[in-house]
């Protein structure tokens, strides 16, 4: 594998800044680095230090006041409104702090969602294997409300692999849990990243689960410093 | 300012799109519950201004009072004031007819007439005219010069020949614009005139008095003492004419009251619906707010008062504006309400001034108290159950909140895959209930719509013509019973010589556009148990089926008509003669010319027919056993039947056939069909502004809804959109929504609209509301709301999808309430 291919994810000089005057925060601040695929990469750094705001950028959710991000050397912010929905569908999976799963939609319909937006065929057998994989095969048709934290993030863990993306972006995505859980919740993560050869970016305050993953970049004051 | 109003002032600015939804709907519903009473009030008012300006003030005439039962009546202590006249004679001019009359003072008082100079007639040859009249005679003159009139005495109750006498001008009469248009003049004469004229045995008097009006006020019971007083002087129905419209304006009519009540009830039920509907909407989103102010330490009651109060400051803003539209558009409303009347019509005119001018009071503070408070009631009562839910929500429970979008439901077998479709039912089927409350309350709205919609589409023009005239031309006798000049105009005469005779049958069907010519036939008679005259209606063979399927009681076939011994009675009759059924005898007097004889005849059936057909001869017969009856022709009318409705060179045709011959009229489909067109223009006119307000309050709904549901999701629609719902996916999503609202509202606004639409029609057909006769579904109406709800609904997502949009995707996921 040349070094071309070996880069999944690629940041330009990144800008990005809220507010003007006194009132200027430099979330991102000329930020270039590289990621490779099949690595899991933690993004670390403190409360406020800008790196929600970099994977945010990262997954096309913000735009950038200056700078590119390529994914599989795309320019994704070249893309506008839906092309920029369906290159995320396809190459991005996301999980957040606070899961957000839909209320309205069980745990299967939850975790086949982004299937169905990308009008691809459910492989009934990939998806089970995912669900038994995670540990949630016995919850398909539980509601989202019955669920335990743990058993949230792993159907949005789940809903991230589903569409097989090119990067998983998640952020924070054991904020919410007890530290028993955490590891639980971390560790499969990255086993499942690994058994299903995709790259993790994951964003963390914990060093523990820092350590865990395969390179880490530390931010401070909007600018990766490793 | 207390807590809960601090608290209730400030959720009213936060939730400034819910509220402003509110404040619409709130200030529409004052706006119309202002209008409808205003307006009907104002009509009514305008009307009885302008009957004081231009109606008699007598109360009651009683026809035909000989001297001596005038001097007993005069004693009446029911009787407030009484005048009398007595009808001389008519003038009938080359281009005008003047009446001659004589009144007393009083009598003169309480018919207006008001002379610009000179007095009463009091000698036997003094005459009041006006310049109109003088016109008309071609003469000219001033108080005191003599004029040469040629008039006809009333004698007997006819019209006696011409002559002419000299008279001396004691006074003038002004001429109104309607006089002088229409060329039709009163002079008045002396008392003293008529006795030199008929003798003062023969002399009779009409009666005109005001009832002593204490302790009545209401039009029914002002008729119940005018009745009494008849009844004691052995006064007989038909000689009674009640001015029922200067009653009317100066008395209540009870019937009045409850129709604008029963409107207003209408509006207050859509809008309680609506405000309650929007409030109940967006409540789902406001718990945990109520729990938040809940565990910091509000009680039930205040947090009552804090949703109420909320609901109040909302109304306090709406209620003056829609007060002030209100005020503005009632003015405008009433002038292009009587605009509309273009006539050339002494009262329609005053009624127009009067409007104006604003000489009747419009605008009166009760109205707009009840206004005021009508609406609060509205606010308050949409409001009660909404607060007693707020007082309720637990604080646990609403921290909760937040993840149980399908509270109560753990489990639910899902779909394998899924499409924005399906995303879409997930979601509406998350909360059913207000779902239904939504489609629910705009729904009533449709149904109301739907429901007045089928009597207008079956009060159709074409058809209330079709069924007050047969044929296209209606030719008929002039018919004049009471006038000695005119002898060919008596009905017995001119069934010796009658111009409706075959030659003219056959010159009419000959020309060009004419199908067939049918002739209908009248013979009058008298029975020992009609006080007047009844017209017998020939009706014939070809209209044996619209006889024999009239017949609601009793059995009779077309054949078995032409007997001659059978008739059908039309059930309008039963309302004078409820005495008269089937089976029973009829033994009448037949008119035939200058013979008259005996004829016994069986009812055999009771049958309910258009006066088209009858021509208002309620006795029914086959034409051919009717012409047995006469000797004459006794043919009353030509029904022309045409190629086409209207066909301007056919009118000229037959008006020249009918001018030429100088004794016949003519009645036109056309003519009637305007008449019906214009009328049911402004009935359905005012009936679909009205409801249209009503749709505009229930689209508040819609409205509120959706953006209801948006806001609420918008945090969950930007997750979805973050993992890979595009902007397009997502608008179909949301029209999709919007589209099941649509389709629900539709399907219960027309479902049931049409259910409830077919009763009414029955009750219409029944009581003769608008001529209606058959059943027409209201597809325009049908097709209007759902245009109009398709359109609003599609543009209103089309326009949430973008607004949504302009929020960066990375602000909705962070969206927290």
């Amino acid at each position: 594998m040349n070094k071309e291919t070996a880069i999944i994810l690629e940041l330009d000089n990144l800008v990005k800044y809220y507010g003007s005057g006194d009132n200027l925060v430099r979330a991102v601040d000329h930020t270039s680095l590289q990621i490779e695929r099949g690595k899991f990469t933690a993004i670390v750094g403190r409360s406020g230090s800008g790196k929600s705001t970099l994977l945010h950028l990262i997954g096309g959710l913000d735009r950038p006041d200056e700078g590119r991000v390529l994914i599989e050397g795309k320019d994704i912010f070249s893309l506008k409104g839906d092309r920029l929905a369906q290159f995320r569908r396809k190459k991005i999976g996301f999980i957040f702090q606070d899961y957000n799963l839909i209320p309205a939609l069980n745990v299967w319909e939850n975790v086949v969602l982004p299937l169905g937006l990308d009008n691809r065929k459910v492989n009934r057998q990939e998806v089970e294997q995912i669900l038994k994989k995670i540990g949630i095969e016995d919850k398909k048709s539980a509601m989202p409300n019955v669920l335990s934290g743990g058993q949230k993030q792993r159907t949005a863990i789940a809903r991230a692999l589903v569409t097989k993306p090119a990067i998983i972006l998640a952020d924070e995505p054991t904020g919410n849990l007890d530290s028993q859980t955490e590891l639980e919740v971390i560790s499969l993560l990255k086993k499942c990243v690994q058994d299903f050869g995709q790259t993790l970016v994951m964003i963390t305050h914990d060093e523990t689960i820092a350590q865990m993953a395969d390179r880490i970049i530390a931010i401070e004051d909007g600018r990766a410093v490793n | 300012m207390t807590m809960t109003t601090t608290v209730a002032l400030e959720n009213m600015k936060y939730h400034k799109s819910k509220n402003i939804l509110t404040g619409i709907a709130i200030l529409l519903t004052t706006f119309l519950l202002l209008v409808i009473p205003t307006v009907g009030y104002g009509i009514i008012e305008a009307q009885n201004a302008a009957v004081n300006k231009t109606y008699p003030t007598w109360h009651v005439l009683f026809r035909e009072v000989d001297k001596d039962t005038v001097e007993k009546l005069a004693a009446h202590h029911d009787i407030e004031v009484w005048g009398l006249r007595s009808d001389a004679g008519m003038m009938y001019l080359e281009d005008a007819d003047v009446s001659m009359i004589s009144v007393d003072e009083k009598g003169a008082e309480l018919y207006r007439i008001e002379l610009i100079s000179g007095n009463l007639p009091e000698q036997e040859d003094e005459i009041v005219v006006s310049e109109g009249i003088l016109e008309a005679l071609g003469q000219q003159g001033t108080i005191g010069s003599r004029i040469t009139v040629p008039y006809q005495i009333i004698r007997d109750g006819s019209l006696d020949y011409v002559q002419e006498r000299e008279f001396r001008i004691c006074g003038f009469l002004g001429d109104n614009e309607t006089a002088i248009a229409q060329q039709t003049f009163v002079a008045l004469v002396s008392e003293d005139f008529i006795i030199s004229e008929v003798t003062e045995e023969k002399i009779t008097y009409r009666f005109l008095f005001q009832v002593n009006d204490t302790g009545q006020f209401t039009t029914d019971g002002m008729e119940d003492v005018i009745k009494r007083i008849a009844e004691q002087f052995g006064i007989p129905q038909n000689m009674i004419n009640i001015n029922q419209d200067y009653l009317g304006a100066n008395y209540v009519d009870p019937a009045v009251i409850p129709a604008i009540a029963a409107i207003m009830l209408v509006v207050v039920l859509a809008s309680i619906l609506t405000i309650y509907s929007i409030y109940y909407v967006s409540m789902n989103q406001r718990i945990p707010e109520f729990g938040r102010l809940k565990a910091m330490g509000a009680t039930k009651r205040q947090i009552r008062q804090i949703v109420l109060r909320e609901g109040l400051w909302v109304a306090a803003g709406a209620i003056p504006v829609g007060l002030l539209l209100g005020t503005a558009v009632s003015k405008a409303l009433l002038i292009k309400t009587t605009d509309f009347a273009m006539e050339e019509n002494e009262f329609l005119q005053v009624l127009q001034e009067v409007v104006k001018t604003g000489e009747a009071p419009l605008y009166r503070w009760q109205i707009y108290l009840l206004t005021i408070a009508v609406t609060l009631c509205s606010v308050y009562l949409s409001l009660v159950k909404l607060m007693n839910m707020a007082a309720r929500v637990s604080e646990v429970e609403a921290m909760r909140f937040h993840d149980s979008g399908t509270k109560g439901r753990n489990k639910r077998k899902g779909y394998e895959y899924l499409t924005v479709g399906r995303l879409a039912i997930r979601n509406l089927s998350g909360n059913k209930k207000k779902s239904g409350i939504t489609v629910f309350s705009m729904a009533v709205t449709g149904v109301l719509l739907m429901v007045v919609s089928t009597v207008i589409s079956c009060a159709n023009p074409r058809e209330s013509t079709n069924s007050s005239i047969v044929g296209q031309y209606e030719i008929s006798p002039v018919i004049d019973n009471y006038n000695k000049e005119h002898p060919e105009r008596k009905w017995t005469n001119i069934q010796q010589d009658n111009p409706l005779d075959e030659t003219l049958r056959t010159q009419m069907e000959s020309l060009h556009g004419v199908v067939r010519v049918d002739a209908f036939t009248k013979v009058y008679v008298t029975g020992e148990v009609f006080e007047e005259y009844q017209g017998i209606s020939g009706i014939p063979e070809e209209y044996a089926g619209e006889i024999e399927n009239g017949i609601i009681e009793g059995s009779v076939t077309y054949e078995e008509l032409k007997s001659g011994d059978k008739m059908i009675v039309e059930s309008t009759l039963l309302h004078w003669y409820p005495e008269l059924e089937v089976g029973s005898t009829l033994n009448v007097t037949v008119y035939d010319g200058l013979r008259t004889y005996e004829k016994e005849f069986e009812i055999a059936a009771i049958g309910d027919y258009r006066n088209g057909l009858t021509n208002y001869n309620y006795l029914i017969m086959a034409k051919e056993a009717a012409d047995r009856l006469c000797e004459n022709n006794s043919t009353g009318y030509f029904h022309v039947i045409a190629n086409e409705d209207y066909d301007p060179e056919l009118e000229r045709a037959l008006k020249e056939l009918v001018g030429s011959s100088g004794r016949l009229e003519m009645n036109t489909w056309k003519a009637e069909y305007e008449m019906w067109k214009t009328t049911m223009a402004l009935i359905s006119g005012a009936c679909y502004a009205f409801l249209g307000i009503l749709a505009v309050i229930s689209v508040m709904n819609l409205i509120n809804t959706m953006i209801n549901s948006v806001h609420m999701r918008k945090k969950e629609l930007g997750v979805i959109q973050a993992i890979g719902m595009s902007d397009r996916q997502l608008a179909k999503m949301l029209q999709m929504e919007g589209l099941f609202y649509t389709f629900s509202t539709l399907a219960v606004a027309i479902g049931l609209g049409s259910l409830l639409g077919y009763p009414l029609f029955l009750y219409a057909k029944n009581t003769g509301m608008f001529e209606v006769s058959t059943y027409h579904y209201p597809w325009a109406a049908a097709l209007i709301i759902s245009v109009t709800l398709l359109l609003v609904q599609v543009g209103l997502a089309l326009g949430i999808a973008k607004s949504v949009k302009k929020d960066p995707l990375i602000e909705r996921i962070r969206f927290n309430d």
